[in-house]
């Protein structure tokens, strides 16, 4: 198995899920169920994560069929450039999805305003997306094709992109740099509810470190950004990583660990001088290691695997 | 081949900026939805 099955097995996740999900908000709109709104935004989310595997793996399998007969070169970037687009408006409907569970947790519902923002972003994520599939699908389907292939008004943006990163002197050392900062922030957060949960500073309540993880999402979501602007620049630098398909694989874990801490009972029950229940602890060591883990993998880049 | 004293200065206005709208935005975040907390 290499990243082509990869894209191939995830690239319907996008389209697919965001139906489903955006869908479900719909319904739990109309319904005014709470609980609705609380799976839904929980599938948005999965979604949002999922889709950055698929467009990562896509620059494989750019890889693997650019050397084949009537693969044109315009097409795979063209939707390359759409993909990125529709990324990035999946990665902020994500965001939006995930501030709507931690409000729930502190206000027992979703503002009105997130709810709007959320189904707006849901929307155009879902039109991009299945633009996105049907550019994809041109590659290789002659008989979708209107002559030539269809031509988007970004184009090659993601080339055009990866070229800036590459060119421009300051933009590596910026990117690099909020990394870091964007790390600091998601692990200090994550830590601190982590070592809380296993017995340390007892006297806190969990609620009040749950009110420090906007802070880690911030973080999470520079490093999200950054990150992407490293691969869009040299693909080539991670495509064939052994260590970036480890750390990718680790985030997607610990993003779903995270969502224990957002969505069950157990941790957000916890008071001040109260021992954690066992599986809220598994929880908490689990999401030390994988963090370890991405950090691990991450640091790990230029040294393993002979990609650099 | 070292970075210019240009690009040096723009890593540095471009990382503190962009911290600082990080900052404000959690904050706000924060502030927003504790004062809404308060209303309720």
């Amino acid at each position: 198995m290499d990243l082509t099955h990869i894209h191939l097995l995830l690239n319907h996740f996008p389209v697919i899920g965001n139906i489903i999900g955006g869908g479900l908000f719909l319904l739990s709109l109309i319904a005014k169920s709470d609980d609705l709104k609380r799976a839904s935004l929980v599938v948005l989310l999965g979604i949002s994560l999922i889709a950055i595997p698929t467009y990562l793996s896509g620059n494989g399998a750019q890889d693997a069929i650019k050397s084949l007969p009537g693969v044109s070169k315009s097409m795979v970037e063209t939707h390359e450039g759409a993909a990125l687009v529709a990324l990035g408006f999946m990665e902020v409907t994500g965001a939006f999805a995930w501030l709507g569970l931690w409000q729930f947790r502190r206000l027992a519902r979703v503002p009105n305003w997130n709810l709007a923002v959320t189904l707006v972003f849901t929307l155009v994520s879902l039109g991009l997306m299945a633009r996105v599939s049907n550019l994809g699908g041109e590659i290789r389907h002659a008989e979708i094709r209107a002559g030539q292939g269809t031509v988007t008004p970004e184009g090659a943006l993601a080339r055009t992109v990866g070229s800036f990163v590459t060119d421009t002197r300051w933009m590596w050392p910026t990117c690099e740099t909020l990394h870091f900062i964007g790390l600091t922030l998601l692990l200090g957060v994550v830590f601190l509810v982590d070592l809380r949960v296993l017995g340390v500073m007892k006297g806190v309540s969990f609620a009040s470190l749950h009110r420090l993880l906007p802070w880690a999402a911030f973080g999470f979501g520079v490093n999200v950004i950054t990150g992407m602007l490293f691969f869009v620049g040299i693909p080539g630098q991670y495509i064939h990583n052994t260590s970036f398909y480890w750390k990718v694989a680790l985030v997607m874990l610990a993003g779903l660990n995270a969502l224990y801490f957002t969505l069950l009972e157990e941790p957000w029950a916890l008071g001040p001088k109260e021992d954690a229940p066992l599986t809220a602890k598994i929880a908490a060591a689990s999401a030390m290691v994988l963090w370890v883990g991405v950090m691990y993998c991450g640091s790990m880049l230029p040294f393993l695997g002979n990609a650099f | 081949m070292p970075l210019p004293p240009a690009a040096i200065l723009a890593v540095i206005l471009l990382v503190l900026g962009v911290t600082a709208v990080v900052a404000i935005a959690a904050y706000v975040v924060d502030r927003s939805t504790a004062r809404q907390e308060r209303k309720d």
